[in-house]
């Protein structure tokens, strides 16, 4: 400084240089504020500045698909294409309402109001087939974007609609497997960072940060295509032949509880789930009778006769009072009983399906004759408390715990309550309602050597790159009943088929178990009834049950009559085909 | 007459010739450098709203090119002729001021009317006032020579200039010009009276009350004042994000985000509409996010230059009308800079300022340029002396 100040002469050059080198010095300071700003401050200001620039977009991941047990895919997704069109980058306006139009088949006049709003982003039509998608994206015009979605897909159509249930416009689970396994199924979602102008508008050059989703994984369930469509076809010739309200099918591994089928004709169309099928459309409503909404037709149509429903199941549920009645040692095979036709129980008479009585015969032949007198003596011989204790042993107070979402619980009289006469309509399966999952769970028990499992569909889930996420395991209730008694009810019903009532399944060649029930519903002065057969193979050594209920049939109404054949033909057609698949592996 | 003589020795002279280029390629520089800036900081903007990108860069090229032909001519005409015009143009200076309230002539933007329309372009007045003020201070401070530290000398010095402000702050509204006016007076009698106290008191005068104001802002009292206000929101900026400090903290966000090396010439994200002016008083910020700590710096030092080369040739200019001339032009530059970066930058609260040669604005460019020819013509003279 020295050296230039004594350069000066005078002042005012001296002044000058004081100026100058001041105006220096403030500038050096405001390169120290900058520097404070754009080092010191530099990470707050930019994360702000990108808060404010950045606008998120959701990328949907892919749902997993549902598969059946020999990888035949059942719920699907479908690339659909969103169309929308940004109001800043149109070059064309009129070559794009015409293009649009045209091609997405929508009026020109529709078109043109959403084309010519002044917005960020506008919408024309979302769920637009790939193909169109494909085609518009390609004809590039500025300012047309095609946003590629999923969509799920039902490749089977109404196939198992009660079990897989479908989405909803959000791709989320609504009924059904779909729901149950929403968590392994919805996937991640992905995001699109864009950078977007004051105004909201994309920049499209500068690089935008993608997050990829994650695809849900790929549900493995355990029916088997083949023998799901076998029982629909069966349950809908059923349902049109006997003119009934509703045919329900289910078939069961009954060491493991898999499901291999579970049908509930009518079904629904999977792929359009919110229309209502013909059935369900209410046709000349009656004066003053209540109106049903349309929401509730539509979950009455969606409804799962097999879980969200409770039956009387009756005489079939004699196997469990058999079974108690073996246990308990209150009565063997061969002892004799008398039916004279009906049975005094109090002051009450009750009446045996045969009016003029089954006469003498052996607890066995009573077994087969599915004599009601034999099996009320037999129940009181029990008595309330224990037939309650092997009720709740049997699991029969329980949900099965089967993975669909809704399923109903049992109905029962409460134990104080049950006087003689209770206790002898119970005996013969009338006057309490269960569901048929539940029966179906609690006899595969009692037949399989004792052991109570769970019915379920979802066997593993698979990530999109092949590793297993979960492998479901199900609890299993043992020691229901001893090895010996469920032998003898293996033999019991074996001989109901070969000799008794269930005659209408037997099939050559093939050893099968099985038994019949008709139950009146309630009003009984309606004289509605459900018919319906249980039936196992191979009855030594059982591995599938097939149960099926005909719910209202029109005219013969007798089980053994009309729902016996329908598992004989069920199993006529699948147990050559289970013989080659070896499901007990 | 001894010490010309030792000044005509002065090696600089002997190098330079009879023209400072130095000077003249830091402006070049610098004016080139703008209209990049101009380009990359309108561009997005002006395609959108007027439909042609180079909107801008146009208008501005047009100016620029005007400003080049003055100063080409007022490199031309010997700067001397000017100290005989002295009064009239303290006239002009005042008189062109009223013009913009001549229904026609004035054209009113964003509620401020501040400038006239001369159907080419349009031409704001407190430019040309900014000019011959300078014109005028340097030749009555030359001509009054010691009797400058009179009352009567200071008086004839400063009311013109007073009178320009006050006239430039009352019917333009245009503070921050009002406050280069007097910044440009203050600089000159600086450097033309010999003490320093009266400076440096009134200094820590201002000082005093810049600080007064600033702790009765911070003070919390609900005097809800306009410039109270401002205040707050300079200090505190992010709570006042929507209003008052909109614009400030856009442009923190613009400079912060360049980091030391920027986002690359034309990818600042603040121009696409996030910073008002972008192109205009808020520039340097669009510059910092570009280019980085190094840009800014660069832009920085080149006004340093342009700075120092000032003093240098008024320092060697033994003329005092042609020293004071040079010394105007500095303080004029030096004041608009560090207004401008101060205010990008909040270190001062938020006025309208513009960078010199970088900034949008067709007249600035052209004044400026005739004033940087005003000193490449006493550059010339210095050898002759």
């Amino acid at each position: 400084m020295g050296f230039f100040m004594a350069g000066f002469k005078t002042k005012h050059k001296r002044k000058a240089f004081v100026m100058c080198m001041l105006c220096v010095l403030v500038l050096a300071a405001l390169i120290v504020r900058v520097g404070y700003l754009m080092i010191g401050r530099s990470e707050h200001y930019t994360y702000l500045a990108e808060v404010l620039h950045e606008r998120e977009r959701d990328i949907k991941a892919a749902r997993g698909r549902i598969i059946d047990r020999n990888g035949i895919v059942l719920a699907d997704n479908e690339t659909v294409c969103t169309v929308s069109v940004i109001y800043n980058q149109i070059e064309e306006p009129e070559r794009v309402i015409e293009m649009l139009s045209k091609e997405l088949g929508l009026t020109e006049e529709y078109v043109r109001k959403r084309v010519e709003k002044y917005s960020a982003r506008e919408r024309i039509k979302s769920n637009v087939d790939k193909e169109t998608g494909d085609r518009i994206r390609n004809m590039d015009l500025a300012g047309v974007k095609v946003d590629e979605d999923y969509k799920r897909y039902y490749p089977y159509g109404s196939l198992a609609s009660k079990v897989l249930g479908f989405t909803g416009a959000d791709n989320q689970g609504i009924i059904g497997l779909e729901v149950k396994y929403e968590e392994y199924l919805t996937g991640l979602k992905g995001k699109i960072l864009t950078v977007t102008d004051a105004r909201g508008v994309e920049i499209e050059d500068v690089g935008e940060k993608r997050q990829e989703p994650i695809a849900g994984g790929d549900l493995h369930i355990s029916i088997d295509v083949n023998i799901q469509q076998y029982a629909t076809q069966l349950a809908m010739q059923t349902y049109e032949t006997k003119q009934a309200d509703s045919v329900s099918m289910i078939v069961m591994n009954v060491n493991n509880g898999e499901i291999l089928a579970m049908a509930d004709v009518p079904e629904f169309d999977l792929n359009d789930p919110f229309t209502l099928q013909d059935i369900w459309v209410q046709e000349n409503v009656e004066e003053g009778e209540e109106v049903p909404s349309e929401q509730d037709l539509l979950n009455a149509m969606w409804r799962n006769g097999c879980i969200n429903d409770t039956y009387e199941p009756g005489s079939i549920f004699k196997i469990i009072t058999a079974a108690a009645g073996l246990e308990e040692s209150v009565v063997t095979l061969e002892e004799g009983f008398h039916c004279p036709g009906y049975i005094i129980v109090d002051d009450r008479k009750i009446r045996c399906s045969k009016v003029g009585g089954h006469g003498a015969q052996s607890f066995l032949e009573g077994f087969q004759n599915s004599c009601n007198p034999v099996f009320i003596n037999l129940g009181l011989r029990i008595g309330t408390e224990r037939y309650y204790s092997y009720f709740n042993k049997y699991q029969m107070m329980n949900r099965t715990g089967i993975d669909l979402p809704g399923e109903a619980g049992t109905i029962m009289h409460k134990q104080e309550n049950v006087g003689n006469v209770e206790l002898a309509t119970i005996s013969f399966g009338q006057s309490f309602q269960i569901t048929p999952i539940r029966l179906m769970a609690t006899v595969a028990g009692i037949i399989n050597g004792g052991n109570v499992v769970t019915p379920h569909f979802g066997r593993y889930v698979i990530s999109e790159d092949k590793e297993t996420i979960e492998e479901f395991e199900y609890s299993v209730t043992e020691g229901i009943v001893s090895e010996e008694t469920s032998e003898k009810m293996r033999y019991m019903l074996e001989t109901v088929v070969s000799e008794g009532g269930g005659s209408k399944a037997y099939i050559e060649g093939f050893e099968i178990g099985g038994k019949t029930a008709t139950s009146q519903t309630l009003p009984r002065s309606a004289n509605r009834y459900i018919s319906s057969f249980l039936g196992f193979w191979p009855a030594s050594e059982p591995q599938v049950m097939a149960l099926v209920i005909i719910d209202n049939p029109q005219g013969m109404y007798y089980g053994g009559q009309i729902a016996a054949p329908v598992v004989k033909q069920l199993f006529e057609n699948i147990l050559p085909y289970l013989e080659d698949m070896d499901y007990n592996e | 007459m001894k010490e010309q003589h030792n000044r005509r020795r002065n090696a600089y002279k002997a190098a330079n010739g009879h023209f400072d280029f130095v000077l003249l390629i830091v402006v070049l520089f610098l004016v080139a450098f703008g209209l990049l800036m101009i380009y990359s900081a309108s561009s997005y903007k002006a395609g959108l709203d007027y439909g042609d990108p180079a909107y801008f860069l146009k208008k501005q090229l047009l100016s620029t090119l005007i400003g080049f032909g003055a100063l080409i001519v007022t490199v031309r005409i010997p700067y001397r002729l000017w100290k005989e015009l002295d009064l009239w143009i303290g006239l002009v200076g005042i008189l062109v001021i009223p013009l913009v309230k001549i229904p026609g002539l004035g054209v009113t933007a964003n509620g401020a009317t501040r400038w006239i329309d001369l159907n080419i372009v349009t031409v704001q007045p407190a430019e040309i006032t900014k000019l011959c003020m300078i014109i005028y201070l340097a030749a009555v401070i030359a001509k009054l020579g010691k009797n400058i530290r009179t009352r009567k000398g200071l008086m004839i010095a400063l009311i013109p200039p007073t009178i320009a402000a006050i006239l430039i702050y009352a019917i333009t509204k245009n503070l921050s010009s009002a406050v280069i006016v007097m910044g440009i007076a203050v600089a000159m009698l600086f450097v033309a009276l010999p003490n320093y106290k009266v400076f440096v008191v009134s200094g820590i005068a201002v000082i005093a009350v810049v600080v007064g104001v600033v702790l009765y802002a911070v003070s919390g009292s609900d005097v809800e004042s306009f410039r109270l206000l401002r205040v707050q929101a300079w200090l505190h900026p992010e709570d006042f994000s929507t209003d008052k400090a909109f614009q400030t903290l856009q442009s923190l966000y613009a400079i912060g985000s360049g980091g030391i090396w920027g986002k690359g010439l034309g990818q600042s994200m603040q121009k696409m509409g996030f910073l008002p002016e972008a192109q205009n008083d808020m520039i340097f910020s669009i510059l910092c996010e570009e280019l980085g700590l190094f840009g800014a710096i660069t832009v920085i030092f080149l006004f340093a230059i342009l700075i120092w080369s000032c003093m240098v040739i008024a320092n060697n200019t033994e003329d005092m009308f042609g020293a004071l001339l040079v010394v105007g032009v500095m303080a004029h530059f030096a004041i608009q800079v560090i207004l401008n970066i101060g205010v990008v930058t909040n270190t001062i609260p938020n006025t309208g300022i513009t960078l010199p040669f970088i900034s949008y604005g067709g007249s600035s460019i052209v004044f400026l340029l005739i004033e940087i020819g005003l000193v490449l013509n006493v550059s010339r003279g210095m050898r002759e002396q």
